[in-house]
């Protein structure tokens, strides 16, 4: 099967700013495929793009092997936008079967598939109820029955994690999962690494609306390779902060308080770094050779003034202007 | 056009429930009901008055009045005679409620033709009668004074004219009478500016709903930003229609037991059954539908893109000012329409679209409006709600996923050239 998701030299340009410079990405089929980026860095645009909501300044979308907009394609793809929102005076199967309707699926069959997702994630009972009645986690369980009530083949989802507990955060990672199994496609965006490294097969990372790099979360780690060793500390930390300073040993280093990523100068042996800390006193709970983190690798691409907000896990804080035309 | 209708239908259905349609789906047959019932009162004897009559003089005029008036349904007089203190009695009894007022006449009365009535409440109705009372026994007298004899007299007074008053519209005489119609068009217009304020006003804060609560990125990714609009707005008008009809057929109820009503108010039958009611001709109804629906259309489609360009209640409300006013014009303007419905002013509001709507149905109903004329006034008016609603289309559409500040009419009108 062709690529469900092929963005071509994408530009976006608003009054004051290119949102979208040049990007280009294509997702293949069947796999779960992670935007990455900042705040900012043109996520949420891009996917707007590819559901049609914007038109690219430059470029091309192609859904589905199809230069027919998202809007044609609408009965084969879930969006869940990253502003969520459901009508919160109307009934949670009544919405349910309204926007599955919008998405060309009969009445009578939305209904009965609502009934059936909403047996099977525990909000049966709440069908009648409105929805402002709902706490926000049932909403947000509404929110993305909604979004997979008409069975797309493809699933689209911008920043699905922000505001999720840690429960719910699960649920939604085990329904990716089982996406994919079932030879779907998933292309969601986060600025929350953690997320990325966990469910990614593929990956793209943009910052100021231009691709840093993707492909395969291995390739990725390999481009970006060099010896990393992840120390963690256990009370005191000793000397640490002298040794994680020597450049002879440590090429690169972040330090996040009880835990700390290194990255080995060319020619340095960890051994010696792990005799050091300890005869300087300080005390261990890991010492680790491993392969950068994807946070790591994010941080080192889009700079450290983005490592604040990457780092922050809980949703990116709402931009004040908005979207612009 | 599935997706449309799931639009149509989300917006009638969710409008429909809210308690406050059912309100005034009630409301307005209450308020019919009340006309109708209060019109029975009047009727009913209850209405009769009691006035006193003072005669200064000696030739009794007083008494002739009184007997003059012996066959009055709605005035009881009782004849005075002028002593000291007399006035003032007669003024704490008005002032008690005790009698509606008091007539004073002098001897005088037939050659200089003058007389006074004090009163706390001057009915037009009781006026209008002393009046003709007082005229017919000045009449009299004068003939009398001149040797006709009184028989003759009374023969010559007892005949009354009925005029009948026809109305010629469009071409043909019809049965209704002036008064009807000025009521009739003047109740249509109101009608009209009450139900486009409200149904606009709801499409725009339905538009709203969808913005404040983000679920507008959902739709437009599945509709056309038109598509969208167009559904809400014939949803939304759907809603008023039936709220029309609701209140139609339940005043044509209403109409038909008004017998009933009557006996069971104690009143007299016959006097409900003779009650005024203006009679609706099929065109009259049917130009007033069109130009409800296209005024509702030429609208809504301002309101929907009022709507768009606002992020939440407080912005829409000072937003949706310069439409307001745009229909209030007509709103102002019923009275001189009603009044003069031929005048420049009248022909010219019936001819802008934006004034149409209201304009034209209360022309056509007073009958100084042809064909033509017509034709011409619809013509007028949907090339008006094509216009309006191409340039508001693409306001919603960049609009609707708008947050932040208000768009200025710069970025407005960079809006409509680009969108």
């Amino acid at each position: 099967m062709a690529e469900p998701v092929i963005v071509d030299r994408v530009t976006k340009r608003f009054a004051d700013h290119t949102a979208v410079d040049g990007l280009s990405l294509s997702v293949p089929s069947g796999i779960i495929y992670g935007l990455l980026g900042p705040n900012g860095a043109g996520k949420t645009t891009t996917l707007r793009m590819i559901m049609d909501i914007y038109e690219p300044d430059e470029g091309s979308v192609r859904l589905f092997n199809d230069v027919a907009g998202g809007r044609t394609h609408s009965a084969r793809i879930g969006y869940l936008p990253e502003e969520r929102g459901l009508y919160p005076k109307m009934r949670v199967l009544d919405v349910l079967v309204f926007l599955a309707e919008t998405k060309g699926v009969a009445r009578k069959s939305a209904r009965a598939k609502a009934t059936e997702w909403l047996e099977r994630l525990g909000l049966a009972e709440r069908r009648l109820s409105k929805v402002a009645d709902l706490s926000k986690g049932m909403q947000q369980k509404v929110q993305f029955i909604a979004t997979v009530l008409h069975d797309p083949e493809l699933v689209i989802l911008d920043e699905p994690f922000s505001g999720l507990d840690p429960v719910n955060s699960q649920v939604l990672r085990d329904t990716v999962i089982d996406y994919r199994r079932q030879g779907k496609t998933v292309l969601f965006s986060t600025h929350i690494m953690e997320h990325a490294e966990k469910l990614c097969d593929r990956l793209c990372i943009i910052a100021r609306g231009k691709k840093l790099i993707d492909g395969t979360l291995a390739e990725v780690k390999n481009t970006h390779g060099g010896k990393h060793v992840i120390v963690a500390f256990d009370g005191s930390q000793g000397n640490a902060q002298q040794i994680f300073a020597d450049r002879r040993l440590v090429a690169k280093f972040q330090d996040f308080g009880q835990q700390a990523e290194l990255e080995l100068a060319p020619g340095a042996d960890a051994q010696e770094i792990l005799k050091a800390l300890v005869e300087s006193g300080a005390r261990l709970s890991r010492f680790e050779l491993a392969s950068p983190s994807l946070h790591k690798i994010f941080v080192d691409l889009v700079g450290p003034e983005a490592a604040t907000a990457a780092a922050v896990p809980g949703g990116e804080p709402a931009r004040g202007g908005g979207a612009r035309a | 056009m599935h997706k449309v209708w799931a639009i149509i239908r989300r917006e009638f259905v969710e409008r429909v429930r809210t308690k406050w349609f059912w309100v005034s789906a009630i409301l307005g047959p209450v308020l019919f009901a009340g006309i109708i019932v209060f019109q029975i009162m009047q009727s009913v004897g209850g209405a009769v008055r009691d006035i006193a009559i003072v005669d200064t003089g000696s030739l009794g005029y007083g008494a002739q009045i009184a007997e003059a008036l012996g066959a009055s349904r709605t005035l009881r007089a009782n004849t005075v005679t002028l002593s000291s203190g007399v006035l003032d009695s007669l003024t704490a009894l008005v002032e008690s409620k005790h009698i509606n007022g008091f007539l004073i006449v002098s001897d005088s009365l037939p050659t200089e033709g003058k007389a006074e009535y004090r009163a706390s409440n001057l009915s037009l109705q009781t006026i209008e009668e002393l009046q003709r009372t007082l005229n017919r026994v000045v009449v009299k007298a004068r003939l009398q004074s001149k040797g006709v004899n009184p028989p003759v007299v009374d023969w010559a007074q007892a005949l009354r004219v009925n005029l009948d008053q026809k109305k010629i519209a469009h071409g043909r005489t019809t049965t209704e009478s002036a008064g009807e119609s000025f009521i009739l068009a003047y109740v249509m217009a109101i009608l009209l500016f009450m139900a486009i304020l409200l149904y606009g006003v709801n499409v725009m804060s339905s538009v709203l709903e969808e913005k404040t609560t983000r679920i507008i990125e959902v739709l437009v990714s599945s509709l056309r930003p038109f598509q969208l609009m167009l559904g809400k707005v014939i949803g939304a008008g759907a809603v008023s229609f039936f709220q029309f009809v609701i209140w139609g057929v339940s005043a044509r109820l209403l109409i038909s037991l008004r017998v009933p009503i009557a006996r069971a108010l104690g009143a007299d039958t016959a006097s409900a059954q003779t009650m005024t009611l203006p009679h609706i001709p099929f065109a009259t109804l049917a130009v007033f539908m069109a130009f409800f629906l296209g005024g509702f259309l030429l609208y809504s489609s301002m309101f929907a893109a009022v709507g768009a360009m606002s992020s939440n209640e407080q912005e829409a409300r000072q937003a949706q000012q310069p439409v307001t006013y745009l229909l209030m014009i007509s709103y102002l303007s019923i009275i001189g329409l009603t009044n003069d419905p031929s005048s420049t002013f009248a022909r010219t509001l019936s001819m802008v679209p934006f004034t149409s709507p209201i304009a034209t149905p209360v022309r056509w109903t007073s009958g100084s409006m042809g064909t033509a004329e017509l034709v011409l006034s619809l013509a007028m008016l949907v090339v008006g709600i094509l216009g309006v609603t191409w340039i508001a289309a693409r306001i919603y559409r960049v609009g609707i996923l708008m947050t932040g500040k208000r768009p200025t009419m710069k970025e407005l009108v960079r809006w409509v050239r680009t969108a």
